[in-house]
């Protein structure tokens, strides 16, 4: 008898959306179960579900062969269920003890027993091999650690079974080995991992079973010793081809952004961004690779003037940058289309017309001596609405009258509304469904044939693949491998490069430096 | 000056601050419990006044504790009122602590008006009763020190000793309770509670409700020990000068009684002073304490940034 | 949300209508409370609802009355609007509201007071002073990170402190012992527009006002910037708008507002002297005008209107019936804390059909799993 099954999950979002339609899942006591898919396959949303926080249309969990429900995580977590998040849910300011036994406290009479909460997380970090110092704050700890101490949170909870979403997306190559080690370790002493993965090599060196999402449906359920990484992502993306967009033949000669020696360093004062040298040339797309939080994300807030630089020179259209204001290189033909589009990238409660201007305030065409032109924001909005075919009441409504994906085409109107000579994305299509994703790809590459250079960051390595010119591979900060996009360079070859398993030689990449 | 000297190391001066000190410092610790669960409660004011006037006119009808009892009462009620509508409702804490404030502010006046048969200004008409004071004059039998035991520590109201308690009982539940720690937890980050099942709702609530009980019952010393009886408006401001004090004693109850005590010396000097000298600036010196909130305030602010830099961010 | 589909202006109309909708339920709820409790307390509560809702534009002077106090409210409000829209929580206008009627009265009692620059003067001091006033704790958030709610609220109690102090010890005043100063000589008075009435040059200074800040607030580049910090600030930092330049500047005019109301107290012909504690709490009253109005700066006036209606028709009642004014705070908490909150009809019909002993709703259970 299975330990965990899910029969027939569907869920549909409010807004439309099915992330999950008829999903299967056979979960065995005691294996360490991958569930791998693309962005947008719908596992993230199933975990939820298993965890109760989100609840399903149809379908049904059964526990130990019963039919369970659960409408909150609590629940979940009495019936031992134990759930890490990519985000961590830690105070930071409370020692490591702290917070694993918030919430289920040792107490005598109304005192918090704080040595026997020291003991027993001892006592479960030493069981499970999860070495972490119970006393220091978490905030002084590096992720790996705190990633610990959440796995030690459902374990002292008595989690029978884990359920770990994207564990190794923000840890480094060494640090996943000591979580593969961990993870054996509470194998063996019984219980059973549910992990949740995109990368193929991971999955197949740590799991036992493996389901296969793809667009919210079950593919599949494998044995890993069963499949290689090819058949795993056939099964994953369904058919060989990736979606490739049609690109003209472009002159790449004007450089137009040039980066030199730049340094970021984050608010826990760790370098993010460690001596970064790129250029991007007009009519070209460079593609930043890297597992998330190697920096790239940090690079692109350091051009469009949103981060601090520790070091560095910026130069956007033959001019320095390095000190410029936000709006000064907008001036210069500067445009970015923010990865969290909706948080960062609009004023929900503005109106669409003012959103559409919002980054031109300086400009003649709509305000004149600190006065509004009201007419030409509107006859903006107009034009914009129907070019990018945004369907929304009026000029005058509302963004948060909008749905979603309208949302997002206000942002990329806005952006694109004239051809910029240097563009930024991020994350362009997460979050994202097919369609949208089309529109999101076409758009920029309309920009790059027309001539504007562009820097993407992703974590898809197909979307970097489909779209870009040159790819660049960023491991801690740095550049480790430059590549020229051809029809052979494969995820795999990028993959050994983004995990820091190599790095090529400054001959190597030169000639994808350029 | 030298009287002025005299006044200020004498025990009758100590007895003085520990008076002034009282209210302010149950404030404080009513402040400080909102604040560490991620409230700033901006209705301590609006409580206290309702604290008083409520002592005031129980206290017409029963003994004193029940009046005290009171006026804990009806600060722990607005404090759930708070709640409500902050939690249920979604409205804006601090709107909704001015709500409170305006309502205690025209509310008082109108129940005192009610109680007294139409005066607004004070309760004096009223039988109201006090508090009592602790008589250890029977200290001065120890030899020696006796007699300055006595001046120092006889006199004192009931509710002070039980101040003193309360702070001790404040950072006994924060720092060694389980419940504590939810509540600093629910403060500085509540998504981390809530993962654990902790209902953090429910926990904003009560902090709020015991802030208000707090607030409450230093109303209740102000208007049954340091005065007795009502005015209007006869909290003058505590209610903030006590969320001040949390802010100076860097959110901990040792540190907020030691702000409360400084800020209550600085109440009982602009008392002592006009009695001294004709042009006693008492004014300027009921000033000081919302002056050092506010230099602790950029004090804090600046202190919190340079760590930051420290760490290497620009 | 309202439905894309319409015309647009059809949906802002009849946001606007759920808006006013939301108001006059608040307020009658308010009513209802407040007659219940006239009902409970006064020998002759239809008698005190009368005075309180029906006499007021019988006479030409409490007319006055009315009108002198919306023009006041009117500027609050408008004070508060601002601060509000760049979700700043400043709650300084009272001390403005002191500081700039310090300023008026040092120009009104001196030589200057006595010539015709008295009253353009005054205004101008006391606007000045106000955004000086206002300026401080912007600039305390902007460039130390210190909470603008705390240090507006200290600086409050610093200006009345400072009042009280100077007016029983510096300013010249009539007899020794009393806490006014003397009269403003005429020429510092503003000038009545309607005899034997309070309403004075305040009522267009305020119109003025109105007009100014709408035109700000929607018309120039620095009102849309505004809004935009107001509604996202990481937008606007993204857009490249200074959002701390913004925020400062707006806490700055609102000062300045403040400032004028002070000047609108003490040069007015309600008082026409400095005198201590003359602002009555009327300045902490802004914060329901804006709220109720939404910040919008042309329905400040609209909504001061009725709340200045309200607040002069209890004193008419406080005079001739035995109900106090002050139960008038009853109905302004009330509608703050209905009109800031998600209430709505349906929400308390289900409250009252529920009572008080349930079970946690679907609704918070969902909140605690997010």
């Amino acid at each position: 008898m299975a330990l965990l099954e899910a029969i027939g999950i569907s869920k549909t979002y409010p807004g439309g959306v099915v992330a999950n339609d008829g999903v299967n899942l056979v979960v065995e006591s005691g294996e360490v179960h991958a569930v791998v898919g693309e962005n947008g396959a719908g596992k993230s949303t199933l975990m939820k579900i298993l965890f109760g926080i989100e609840q399903p249309n149809a379908g049904a969990l059964m526990l130990d062969g019963k039919p369970v429900r659960f409408a909150n995580p609590r629940e979940a977590i009495e019936a031992g269920i134990g759930m890490v998040f990519q985000h961590f849910s830690l105070v930071p300011s409370f020692s490591v003890y702290e917070n694993v036994v918030l919430g289920s406290e040792p107490r005598s009479g109304i005192r918090f027993e704080r040595h026997k909460a020291i003991a027993e997380v001892k006592a479960i970090s030493d069981r499970f091999r999860l070495s972490v110092d119970p006393m220091p704050a978490v905030m002084t700890l590096p992720v790996g650690q705190q990633q610990r101490v959440e796995i030690l949170k459902a374990l002292y909870r008595n989690a029978r079974i884990l359920i770990l979403d994207e564990p190794t997306a923000v840890l480094a190559p060494q640090e996943v080995q000591e979580l593969f080690v961990a993870i054996r370790s509470l194998v063996a002493q019984g219980k059973t991992v549910i992990f949740i993965a995109h990368k193929l090599p991971e999955v197949l060196e740590i799991s036992d079973t493996i389901t296969v999402m793809r667009q919210g449906k079950t593919v599949g359920q494998v044995k890993a010793k069963e499949v290689t990484e090819k058949s795993l992502a056939a099964m994953m993306v369904g058919r060989e081809v990736t979606l490739r967009v049609e690109r003209k033949a472009t002159d790449q000669s004007q450089r137009v952004a040039e980066i030199e020696g730049l340094r970021v360093v984050n608010a826990r004062g760790t370098e993010v961004v460690a001596g970064l040298d790129l250029n991007v040339h007009a009519g070209e797309v460079v593609g930043l690779v890297g597992v998330e939080g190697n920096g790239q994300a940090e690079t692109l807030e350091a051009v469009a003037g949103l981060r601090a630089i520790a070091a560095g020179t910026i130069r956007i259209a033959d001019k320095d940058a390095t000190a410029m204001s936000v709006l000064d290189r907008r001036a210069l033909g500067l445009a970015s289309i923010p990865e969290d589009r909706i948080a960062r990238g609009l004023a929900t409660g503005a109106t669409v017309a003012e959103n559409l201007v919002a980054t031109r305030l300086n400009e003649t065409r709509y305000v004149r001596n600190g006065l509004l032109d009201l007419k030409a924001i509107k006859a903006n909005a107009l034009q914009l609405i129907e070019r990018f075919s945004i369907r929304v009441g009026g000029p005058a409504s509302t963004v948060d009258t909008l749905s979603g994906g309208n949302m997002q085409k206000v942002v990329v109107a806005r952006e694109l509304a004239e051809q910029p000579k240097l563009l930024l994305v991020n994350q362009p299509t997460r979050g994202v469904d097919l369609g949208a994703t089309q529109f999101i790809w076409r758009t920029i590459t309309d920009a790059r044939d027309a001539g504007a250079a562009v820097l993407l960051s992703s974590a898809d390595l197909g979307e970097l693949l489909a779209l870009s010119d040159r790819l660049l591979v960023l491991y801690r900060g740095r550049i480790v491998a430059a590549f020229v996009n051809t029809p052979d360079l494969t995820p795999e070859t990028l993959g050994t490069y983004m995990l820091g398993l190599s790095t090529q030689t400054a001959d190597e990449m030169k000639a994808a430096l350029r | 000056m030298t009287e002025l000297f005299l006044t200020v190391f004498s025990a009758a001066f100590f007895v003085t601050i520990i008076r002034t000190t009282t209210p302010l410092l149950l404030a404080t610790m009513g402040g400080l419990v909102a604040d560490l669960s991620g409230a700033l409660n901006v209705a301590l004011e609006g409580m206290m006044l309702i604290g008083c006037l409520t002592a005031v006119i129980v206290s017409v009808y029963a003994p004193w504790y029940v009046a005290v009892g009171a006026g804990l009462g009806a600060g722990a009620l607005l404090g759930l009122v708070m709640a409500f509508f902050s939690f249920r409702l979604k409205a804006d804490i601090i709107l909704v602590g001015f709500a409170i404030n305006i309502l205690a502010a025209g509310g008082t006046v109108f129940a005192l008006a009610l109680a007294t048969g139409g005066d607004k200004g004070t309760s004096i008409n009223l039988q109201s009763k006090a508090v009592p004071s602790v008589d250890l004059s029977f200290l001065d039998a120890i030899p020696g020190v006796g007699p300055v035991l006595t001046a120092f520590l006889s006199g004192h109201s009931v509710l002070s000793w039980i101040a003193a308690f309360i702070v001790f009982a404040v950072w006994y539940f924060l720092f060694r309770t389980p419940w504590g720690l939810w509540l600093r937890g629910v403060g500085e980050y509540p998504a981390a509670p809530e993962a654990a099942g902790i209902p953090v709702n429910k926990v904003r609530t009560w902090s709020l409700i015991v802030s208000g009980a707090l607030a409450g019952l230093g109303g209740a010393q102000l208007a049954m020990f340091n005065y007795v009886g009502f005015t209007r408006d006869m909290t003058a401001g505590r209610g903030f000068i006590a969320l001040g004090a949390v802010l100076l004693g860097a959110r901990h109850p040792v540190g907020a009684l030691i702000a409360a005590l400084l800020f209550g010396a600085f109440e009982a000097l602009a008392v002592v002073m006009p009695g001294l000298f004709n042009e006693a600036p008492a004014e300027l010196i009921r000033m000081i304490p919302f002056i050092v909130t506010i230099a602790a305030l950029i004090l804090f602010s600046v202190r919190a940034q340079r760590a930051l830099a420290l760490r290497g961010v620009k | 949300m309202s439905s894309i589909s319409g015309t647009n202006k059809s949906s802002r109309w009849s946001a606007v209508r759920k808006e006013i909708g939301r108001a006059g339920g608040a307020l009658l709820i308010s009513l209802i409370v407040t007659f219940v409790i006239v009902l409970l307390t006064s020998k002759d509560p239809l008698g005190a609802f009368e005075q309180l809702l029906t006499q007021l534009p019988q006479k030409t002077r409490t007319f006055g009355y009315w009108i002198d106090d919306v023009a006041k409210l009117t500027i609050t409000g408008l004070a508060f609007s601002l601060v509000f829209q760049a979700r700043q929580f400043s709650m300084g206008v009272q001390g403005q509201v002191y500081i700039g009627a310090l300023a008026a009265t040092y120009v009104a009692l001196s030589p200057l007071g006595a010539s015709w620059a008295g009253i353009p003067l005054g205004i101008a001091a006391a606007m000045l002073a106000g955004a000086v006033y206002g300026f401080l704790p912007g600039i305390a958030k902007a460039k130390l990170g210190a909470n603008e709610i705390v240090s507006s609220l200290m600086l409050n109690y610093v200006a009345i402190e400072l009042c009280n102090f100077l007016v029983r010890t510096n300013l010249p005043k009539p007899q020794a012992g009393v806490l006014t100063t003397n009269d403003f000589p005429d020429s510092a008075v503003f000038p009545m527009l309607v005899d034997k009435t309070r309403i004075d040059l305040g009522l267009i200074l305020a119109i003025v006002a109105v007009l100014v800040v709408w035109f700000a607030v929607y018309r120039t580049s620095w009102g849309l910037k505004l809004r935009l910090v107001g509604h996202n600030a990481r937008f606007a930092e993204y857009s490249g708008i200074k959002s701390t330049f913004i925020m400062v500047s707006a806490m700055t005019a609102s000062g300045a507002l403040g400032g004028l109301l002070g000047s609108m107290f003490v040069q007015g012909q309600t008082y026409g002297k400095l005198t201590v504690l003359f602002e009555g709490n009327l300045a902490f009253e802004g914060i329901l005008v804006a709220i109720v109005a939404r910040s919008r700066p042309l329905a400040v006036p609209i909504v001061a209107l009725f709340y200045g209606y309200l607040r002069q028709g209890a004193q008419l009642m406080n005079i001739r019936t035995d109900v106090p004014a002050e139960v008038i705070g009853v109905v302004t908490a009330i509608i703050i804390l209905l009109v800031s909150s998600s209430y709505s009809l349906a929400f308390l019909k289900r409250l009252f059909r529920r009572g008080v002993a349930t079970a946690p709703t679907p609704a918070a259970a969902a909140g605690a799993a997010k």
